[in-house]
């Protein structure tokens, strides 16, 4: 906030208050004004972020700093993002007042909650006259006991939240509720702009229109309403705690000159031959947490690097660490258009909950005659017309290796392409010294060979 | 592919809820721009994520949140919030099965209405819709940039299948944007003496741009307002800055087409389709092809403002038109038969899996 000549006032010339007689938003305004100009900042490092109904009107009595009126019970997330991006990306020097209602309040709830979390430099005056004021006097949740409306003509029996205990719980630095009428409130709205991160302040108010003349309401008794309610009066917290957002924040990610970006992927160099002629495509299934997807990642990299097209989609239950876990590869010699596998060439499947998903598919039965299954040896499996090739993939490599088992298999019997290249890439990211499969594995993973019109020549 | 559009695009702010199929591109703005040192940030739900970016746009930042149809849901007030207070900001919307209990990880092409016609109003949200990763990285890319010539929020509309599926993909054949940025406010290009927020001189026009927080006060609001941005009811000019909103998109739909059309010559068939059934679409055109028969295709990358000329172009000597969606009830066939005439239209329509290349053949032989 840089200071300035000062001005008098930040009120448009002339204006007059638009508010009914006697309403406390009157005072709301003309205090925030008093304390605008006491603490001298310059009009272009303000903005009033407005709400609507009755207080939403307060934005247009200020004709110098900038105002954003904007949606129902959403002004202070509007005023967080102004703030976030100010304190970041900008100068950080703006200072964003917000007005709201308790209707606004209670709808933008989660707003608050999470302004004051964040502990953005934004300051809320949250004026509370316990109804819906533009729209008829409906009761809100600030409405007390007993309190009379067009909606609780028998009187309000739901207790009114407290909203400053709301916002103490969410780490607030400021915390004040204070009455439109109290002499200090100048002063108390000063030291709420003042403070260094969230701030809100609730100040209580008569509906003149709606709650006075519906109930026994006056100056004089809010003050014991709010105490009936437990509600305390005055600052209820005046502390700062830790460093407003955009100070934490851009220490713990500092700004870096963009550096001209390359591409943001490792460049791969073709180094190797593939022997596909046309697009196939192969379903591996196992169990979650023996690591089937980031095999099939691996295989599909290794297949980049023969210069093939690949794509690969997952699947899992909701929980993503138990039951079945599947991936689905398209391998193409040309640009793949279509990512389904209607009828697959090649499944693998090395546990249990494999087998279940992919019956439940019904993936068995419709497989032809010229696609390949690799299973474990231990598993039971349903009818198939497919060729089967079974190995004990989870006795010889363990379970969060037989994925990989299965697709180096898989590779050794088509060559597709070098099965070297995926092994390489699995010996590579294990970060291991040892070898990645067991000789014995590896022999028995050798043995087999299949022979498609897609992928080899006929023999 | 989407963030790294959107990192080409300038983009410094993003806030985001977690919501699959679109929470990749929320992990993946997190590292983008924590790394730069700019504003990425988890908001509490999407009204918020949606609210912060506009805020942050408000005040000079360009900004983008990423979601999917329960999120839009919650986000539709603040997209019209956008629209009346001509603040540029993107939306990767990213569909699935609705509501959040949904079907999280079934793509679908079904919020393609939703989105359009989400103002009230029926005012035109320019959507760009991919089907390829490297469509993903152009049209994020454009679709920053038509929002902020348009000073517009902007939409890119894709889906599970091309967000949440992992592909090869050839760097070498990005296209990249050079970024673009709205237009600032200065004294060479202002009407008058003094700085009004929305002022135009055209109906057409595209206001110039001051940021919150800097030197030219601002007045934004959501509500019907005149050129100076006081909230105002029926007066001439409120009603000129109301229709001026429409008018800015509509003068320049002709600039705001992006189709790639295959056509061939006498063909009697022409396949429409956008997003991931478009790549359906072109695998149906090849084997329809190999079996002798003549047929176009066209994919729509721009979905809206709908791109009459070129569709009613590749249609010009078909007799038969095919549209491929992944919803009920065919909801962009539904817009395109008010001014498509004299044609047979027929609709390939499925939910809860892709289209099939065979689903498609079957209506082309």
């Amino acid at each position: 906030m840089n200071t300035h000549h000062s001005p008098t006032t930040y009120l448009a010339e002339n204006c007059s208050m638009p508010f009914c007689k006697g309403c406390g938003h009157t005072h709301a305004v003309r205090k925030l004004n008093e304390a605008l100009t006491q603490a001298n900042i310059r009009p272009q490092d303000l903005c009033i972020v407005s709400d609507i109904g009755c207080i939403g009107l307060v934005d247009a009595l200020f004709d110098t700093i900038h105002t954003v009126h904007t949606t129902h019970g959403r002004s202070t997330a509007f005023a967080t993002g102004i703030e976030l991006a100010d304190c970041v990306s900008a100068d950080s020097k703006l200072k964003t007042v917000v007005f709201i209602g308790d209707g606004g309040a209670m709808i933008g709830l989660l707003h608050l909650v999470q302004a004051a979390l964040l502990n953005v430099d934004v300051t809320v005056f949250l004026c509370n006259n316990f109804l819906f004021g533009m729209t008829g006097g409906q009761h809100s949740s600030f409405s007390p006991i007993e309190f009379i409306t067009p909606t609780t003509p028998a009187g309000n029996f739901i207790p009114p939240l407290d909203i400053c205990n709301v916002m103490l719980d969410a780490h607030a630095g400021f915390v004040a509720r204070k009455l439109a009428t109290d002499k200090d409130l100048t002063e108390v709205i000063a030291e709420a702009i003042a403070h260094p991160g969230f701030a809100l302040v609730e100040i209580v108010e008569l509906c003149t229109e709606h709650g006075t003349t519906r109930n026994e309401l006056s100056g004089k008794t809010l003050q014991k309403i709010l105490e009936q309610h437990g509600q305390q009066t005055g600052i209820l917290k005046n502390r700062k705690e830790r460093d407003e957002f955009g100070k934490i924040y851009s220490a713990k990610f500092p700004k870096k000159k963009k550096e001209k970006t390359e591409s943001v992927s490792e460049s791969i160099q073709f180094f190797y031959q593939h022997h596909l002629k046309e697009k196939i495509g192969i379903l591996l299934a196992g169990s979650a947490g023996e690591k089937v997807q980031s095999a099939a990642g691996m295989f599909c990299e290794s297949a980049i690097h023969a210069q093939l097209h690949c794509t690969q989609k997952n699947d899992n239950p909701v929980t993503q660490g138990s039951g079945f876990s599947l991936a689905e590869i398209c391998l193409s010699p040309t640009e793949i258009f279509y990512t389904g596998i209607d009828d697959p060439d090649a499944v693998l499947v090395v546990s249990a909950d494999g087998v279940r998903e992919l019956q439940g598919k019904n993936i068995f039965a419709s497989l032809p005659s010229s696609s390949v299954l690799f299973a474990d040896e231990t598993l039971e499996l349903p009818e198939t017309q497919a060729k089967i090739f079974r190995i004990p993939f989870r006795k010889l490599c363990k379970a969060d290796k037989a994925a990989s088992g299965a697709l180096f298999a898989f590779l050794s019997a088509t060559q597709i392409f070098s099965p070297d290249i995926f092994l390489q890439l699995l010996q590579k990211k294990s970060r291991s010294e040892s070898d990645f499969f067991s000789q014995e594995f590896f022999e028995i993973a050798q043995r087999g060979r299949c022979f498609s019109e897609k992928y080899s020549e006929i023999k | 592919m989407i963030a790294e559009g959107a990192m080409q695009a300038g983009c410094k702010f993003f806030a985001g809820y977690p919501i699959t199929p679109a929470s990749g591109i929320y992990k993946s703005m997190l590292e983008f721009l924590q790394q730069q040192g700019d504003v990425a940030i988890s908001a509490p739900d999407e009204i918020s994520a949606l609210a912060y970016c506009v805020g942050a746009s408000m005040r000079g930042i360009k900004s983008m949140t990423a979601t999917s149809g329960p999120g839009w849901a919650l986000m539709i007030e603040t997209v019209q919030y956008a629209l009346m207070t001509e603040t540029p900001v993107v939306v990767a919307l990213v569909q699935r099965l609705g509501p959040s209990t949904g079907g999280a990880t079934q793509g679908a092409q079904g919020d393609v209405l939703l989105t359009e016609f989400c103002t009230s109003g029926a005012y035109t949200i320019p959507v760009l819709c991919p089907s390829t990763p490297l469509e993903c990285f152009e049209l994020t890319m454009l679709a920053f940039a038509w929002a902020e010539l348009l000073r517009t929020p902007v939409v890119l509309l894709t889906d599970k299948e091309v967000g949440m599926t992992t592909e090869s993909v050839n760097y070498s054949e990005l296209n990249t944007l050079i970024p673009v940025n709205r237009v600032q406010f200065s004294f060479a290009n202002s009407l008058s003496e003094n700085f009004h927020t929305y002022s135009f001189h055209n109906s057409s026009d595209v206001p110039p741009f001051a940021a919150v927080g800097e030197k030219w006060k601002v007045t934004a609001t959501g509500s019907a307002h005149n050129k100076s941005g006081a909230l105002k009811k029926n007066d001439a000019e409120t009603l000129e800055v109301l229709h001026h909103l429409e008018e800015k998109i509509q003068y320049r739909k002709d600039d705001l087409v992006v189709v790639k059309n295959d056509v061939q010559k006498n063909a009697e068939t022409l396949v429409l389709s956008y997003g991931i059934t478009a790549r359906t679409m072109r695998e149906a055109i090849s084997r329809a092809r190999k079996q002798g028969k003549k047929v176009s295709s066209l994919n729509i990358l721009s979905l809206f403002p709908i791109p009459e000329k070129e569709i009613l172009a590749a249609a010009k000597t078909v007799t038969r038109i095919v549209i491929a969606e992944e919803n009920f009830s065919g909801q962009y066939r539904s817009v395109l038969s008010s001014f498509i005439k004299n044609k047979e239209i027929i609709g390939v329509n499925k939910i809860g899996s892709m289209i099939t290349p065979a689903e498609i053949l079957k209506t082309i032989l």
